[in-house]
């Protein structure tokens, strides 16, 4: 149902309709005086009266006011001239007549007029219903919109459909100003678009006009959410009060995106400074004890430089050349997290085989692992991988470093992978005391170390790292405990098409 | 050569001078000094050093215009030095012609073996290398043949090309971009994954355990490296 309709946004219909009732004005008379014409003698003068009237009555129900005058005004004479004596004259000399003509006139006159006072009646109740269902239905659209993208979408679907006009929704950026969304394709009634007019509109909050484009600013409770540009219509302009019904829904709508992101955005920060204190008093802790141990070391050989064996200066030597190095590694860690945390983790993708990353990381904790045994087991099947090498690579070393860590000393480590249906998994198991169920999610989270006092170092990012750096490459990462065996941690990462090797080599030994 | 090899150090930090020089003396090198890019070029023409150790985090110069103006002046071998924030410019350098690297903090033990691999690398491109020998592994490359424990691999030719350009930089990392250029031509120097799968077919034939090689090393995100033993003397 369009409003358009209703309100003749099509004057050609309404002229069109004028005409038929004018003439169906001038046709009634003489009809009337056809129908009574062999009837005179019949009838009296006050019937044949009551016949005009019913035609007139019938034009002015059917057609209204002016048709119905038309229709009455032609009747007088007509009835003067052949019915009332003396006939064939337009002379009227009984009085009764006359009053009966007057009669027909006031009576055709009234019941115009309040025939269509009524159908204007009808037809505005029509209009508002439509005009509430219009924006029913925009409200509804515009509640389960999710994103700017949607919201201009629906705007201009909905504005289509109720006024029959193309339009685009321009939505305030904080960064950028005024945007069109990225999904939106500008009609080409709209191709001369003032982005400076609109940028008026938003700044001072009034419609702005310049033909044939309106820019009408979306109030928000608050602020200017987004102008709201729409190409001008004849019709358009006796509709102002539904464009801004319809603007101050769809600035709601963009308010309650704004307050929802700085929601989010007040707990992010809550978040951050939360974690800024835990790693602050981690810190302080893991860098102090390193090199308080330090400090003391040197200060002994210095000051007992004479008294010292040969033996007990190498012991102080190699304590700090062991604490310093745990520093050295722990800064390493804490610049890492610092900088994945930062933001977006920078993948360098390249195609990887496990095999030669478990090999590098075996290799990096030759010292650590010493005579431990480490079962590989990585079939020779296994794809190559669609991965940051460098970033994986400190994945499993944290992970190997945490099995060496939290297992005694010789007892065995298992790394295993598979590859799945579009999936890869690696898995690394100990023959430890495993992980309580409580902790296996926890132990994921910045800062979070197993057991609350401990001796082990670390500042708790190992794992979060791994986490960071996991999912930054669309993967999942997991602890469980494997029966029969200790703590295993897994990872899967989605396998990618590999790549075709452009040229095959003939197969043959170098003879 | 020199009976003492002459080391051309050229870094910034004062500190890092002072220790690098004291721990180089006492391995047998010696050592002239410079404290940035400009100062070092300068001292290559007037002291003909047999080798440069070059921190990448210099104050007048990029790392990179360095080694590229050092790789124009000379062939000789070039160490290069760099924190961990310079992870991609340590990979551009070795592309512009340097040989090898030590990422900061490094023990004096990592350094001399790196020193050491270095010099010996020279040494073997001057004299006709006939045999390889690591560990159990034995590339005779007169007659082209390889064997790990005595017993013949048989291996492809482009493994053997592969083999062949990491034994002659025993000891020194290969960069992906420098073995895939010398092996596949220019056209393929992104093509990483061509490398994977032949180093794996390699590290397939020649290592007991390839998931934890012993001789064909991995550099994670910089090339492979051929492991030489530490007895290996020129």
């Amino acid at each position: 149902m369009k409003l358009s309709g209703v309100f003749g946004s099509s004057p050609n219909l309404a002229r069109n309709e004028r005409f038929i009732g004018h003439a169906w004005g001038l046709a009634a008379p003489f009809i009337c005086t056809l129908i009574d014409w062999p009837l005179r003698d019949l009838l009296g003068p006050a019937s044949i009266l009551m016949t005009y009237l019913l035609g007139v009555f019938l034009v002015a129900s059917r057609y209204g006011r002016s048709a119905s005058i038309v229709a009455s005004l032609l009747s007088a004479p007509t009835f003067a001239f052949y019915f009332a004596r003396p006939i064939f004259s337009f002379a009227i000399s009984d009085l009764e007549n006359i009053v009966g003509l007057a009669v027909m006139i006031i009576v055709a006159n009234v019941t115009g007029s309040l025939l269509e006072k009524s159908r204007l009646q009808a037809e505005l109740a029509k209009q508002r219903e439509s005009h509430t269902n219009a924006l029913y239905r925009l409200s509804r659209d515009l509640s389960a919109a999710q994103d700017h993208n949607a919201v201009a979408r629906i705007a201009a679907e909905h504005i289509d459909n109720e006024f029959g006009t193309d339009s685009v929704l321009l939505i305030a950026d904080t960064e950028n100003g005024l945007q069109i969304q990225t999904n939106q394709v500008l009609p080409v009634s709209l191709h001369n678009i003032d982005l400076a007019l609109a940028q008026g509109a938003f700044e001072k909050g009034e419609v702005r006009q310049q033909h044939p484009l309106s820019y009408y600013p979306l109030h928000g409770s608050s602020a200017v959410q987004g102008v709201l540009t729409i190409l001008q219509t004849e019709a358009l302009v006796r509709q102002s009060p539904e464009v801004n019904t319809f603007c101050h829904l769809i600035a709601q709508t963009l308010e309650r995106f704004q307050l929802a992101a700085q929601a989010r955005e007040a707990n992010l920060q809550a978040e951050t400074e939360a974690l800024r204190n835990a790693l602050l008093s981690s810190i302080s802790h893991d860098l102090r004890t390193p090199l308080t141990r330090i400090i003391g070391a040197v200060g002994t050989a210095i000051e007992n430089d004479a008294g010292l064996s040969a033996m007990e200066r190498q012991e102080l030597n190699q304590s700090v050349l062991e604490e310093a190095q745990r520093m050295s590694e722990l800064t390493g860690k804490i610049l890492d997290m610092a900088r994945l945390s930062s933001g977006q983790i920078i993948l360098h993708r390249s195609w990887n085989a496990i095999e030669e990353i478990v090999g590098s990381a075996l290799n990096r904790l030759d010292k650590h692992l010493q005579d431990r045994p480490v079962r590989t087991l990585l079939p020779d099947s296994l794809p190559l991988l669609w991965i940051d090498a460098v970033l994986m690579e400190q994945v499993l070393v944290n992970l190997i470093e945490n099995a060496v860590k939290y297992t005694s000393p010789g007892s065995p480590i298992d790394i295993e992978a598979i590859a799945l249906p579009k999936r890869f998994r690696l898995s690394i198991t100990d023959y430890g005391p495993g992980i309580a169920k409580h902790q296996q999610t926890r132990i994921f989270e910045k800062f979070y170390r197993g057991a609350t006092e401990t001796q082990q170092n670390g500042v708790g990012l190992g794992l979060a790292l791994c986490k960071a750096i996991v999912e930054a490459h669309g993967g999942l990462i997991q602890a469980d405990n494997r029966a029969g065996k200790g703590a295993e941690f897994s990872i899967e990462l989605p396998l990618h098409a590999p790549p075709l090797l452009a040229e095959s080599e003939a197969l043959g030994s170098v003879a | 050569m020199t009976a003492i090899p002459l080391i051309l150090l050229i870094e910034d930090d004062a500190q890092t001078r002072r220790f690098l020089k004291t721990s180089l003396t006492h391995r047998g090198w010696s050592t002239i000094k410079a404290d940035c890019g400009k100062s070092g070029l300068a001292m290559l023409n007037s002291e003909h050093p047999d080798l440069v150790i070059l921190d990448l985090g210099l104050p007048d110069m990029d790392g990179i215009a360095v080694t590229r103006r050092l790789r124009q002046l000379s062939d000789l071998p070039i160490l290069i030095l760099s924190a961990r924030s310079q992870e991609q410019n340590k990979i551009l350098a070795l592309d512009a012609g340097a040989d090898d690297y030590l990422t900061k903090p490094f023990g004096s033990g990592e350094l001399h073996a790196r020193l050491q691999a270095l010099m010996r690398r020279v040494a073997r491109s001057r004299s006709n290398l006939e045999v390889f020998e690591t560990g159990l592994l034995k590339v005779d490359l007169t007659r082209r043949k390889v064997f790990v424990a005595d017993n013949e691999v048989r291996i492809t030719p482009i493994e053997y090309r592969l083999l062949g350009i990491l034994i002659r930089h025993a000891g020194v990392v290969v960069t992906h971009r420098q073995l895939l250029q010398e092996v596949w031509g220019a056209e393929h120097i992104h093509d990483q994954h061509y490398l994977r799968i032949y180093m794996g077919q390699l590290r397939h034939k020649l290592e007991v355990n390839p998931a934890r090689p012993r001789y064909l090393l991995t550099e994670v995100g910089v090339g492979y490296r051929m492991a030489i033993d530490d007895t290996d003397i020129e």
